[in-house]
């Protein structure tokens, strides 16, 4: 370790910094080879990520692995297209909502076993309701899971390809205080 | 299980990327021979007939982390001055001493695929695989104990995914949620 961190002090003629700033970033290049193939394929792969998050009950998968193959199309899209033309149309507070509303579909089929006559998360519960419904409602908790993974990792991507905003607290620091 | 032939053959292929992801001085190449080492796990998963985990690896360890090392990497500079990484006597016989206390456990594992290993002929594992079907309708088992049987566990994990996320944007991006 310290070998390498004289090597770099070194090379870099000691100027000590971490972070690149963002002018000295390698753009982002339009290449219509990438934005075509991405253009193709990505309703393909939306489509295997709700295949595996919904098919979970019969196959190999689950809301875990569908909801990432889901974020995977934003990726895409992202590095074809740019983060932040993409990061625009999807704000954190509808990626907030998103995640919201899993967690929500989860809490609601826990809390709902109580009302078809059993306890937390009694799946079992809802064959009462209506002809497979514990098969259902397991289904609905994966699209819950896969809608809360695939906000979080859309978030986490857009977040570290846009680059993290540390300016403003340190111009404006009385901003925080008020509510 | 003897050693079959395509399992020996993605056995070297994790070896060869895992040391080229430790030994290359560049680190993008390092991260692409991790990505390829993830890959070969998934491959590995899937031969031991563990599909779940196989695809959970490959979309996550292979996909998504991949991109988000990349994207960090971006962000950071990059010296590009020698092609390997020069190590040291010190950090060699480290490897060399964890690589023998770990391998010094695996003759107490049982065989893989043996009939007899516990998890296989316990209790639990035997009423999931005679009962899971009949009391959720979920023909994966797997997917049974995690929502029908341990549903309570999941959503933990749920939460955890879940607080994670609202702690990175409410940190990275200071969001008042008003």
């Amino acid at each position: 370790m310290s070998e390498r961190d004289a090597d770099a002090d070194a090379s870099t003629d000691g100027a000590g910094t971490l972070t690149r700033p963002a002018a000295e970033r390698p753009p982002y290049v339009e290449s219509t080879i990438i934005m075509t193939t991405v253009r193709v394929i990505a309703p393909f792969v939306l489509t295997l990520g709700a295949f595996v998050m919904l098919h979970g009950a019969s196959s190999a998968g689950g809301g875990f692995q569908g909801g990432v193959i889901a974020a995977t199309t934003v990726v895409m899209l992202g590095f074809a297209f740019g983060i932040e033309p993409i990061a625009a149309h999807l704000r954190n507070e509808h990626l907030a909502l998103l995640v919201l509303s899993g967690v929500g579909t989860f809490l609601l089929i826990g809390f709902g076993g109580y009302l078809v006559g059993g306890n937390f998360l009694q799946v079992s519960g809802y064959e009462s309701l209506f002809h497979h419904g514990s098969k259902y409602s397991i289904e609905l908790v994966e699209v819950g899971i896969g809608v809360v993974v695939s906000g979080v990792i859309t978030g986490l991507f857009f977040l570290l390809g846009t680059g993290v905003e540390t300016t403003r607290d340190a111009s404006e620091p009385e901003t925080e205080e008020e509510p | 299980m003897s050693l079959s032939l395509p399992v020996a053959a993605v056995l070297l292929f994790m070896l060869g990327s895992a040391l080229a992801a430790a030994v290359l001085r560049d680190v993008v190449g390092s991260i692409v021979a991790f990505a390829g080492y993830s890959f070969g796990v998934a491959v590995l998963w899937a031969f031991l007939r563990a599909p779940d985990v196989a695809l959970t690896e490959a979309a996550v360890g292979a996909g998504i982390t991949t991109v988000l090392f990349l994207l960090t990497i971006a962000r950071t500079t990059v010296s590009r001055s020698e092609r390997f990484e020069g190590i040291s006597l010190r950090s060699g016989l480290a490897v060399v001493a964890i690589v023998v206390t770990v391998g010094a456990t695996v003759p107490a594992l049982p065989p893989v695929g043996a009939a007899g290993t516990p998890i296989l002929a316990g209790d639990v594992s035997q009423y999931y695989l005679g009962n899971a079907y009949d009391q959720t309708g979920v023909t994966n088992v797997v997917t049974a104990v995690l929502v029908g049987y341990r549903g309570f566990d999941t959503l933990g994990e749920v939460a955890v995914v879940f607080a994670a996320g609202i702690a990175m944007l409410l940190v990275l991006r200071r969001e008042a949620f008003v």
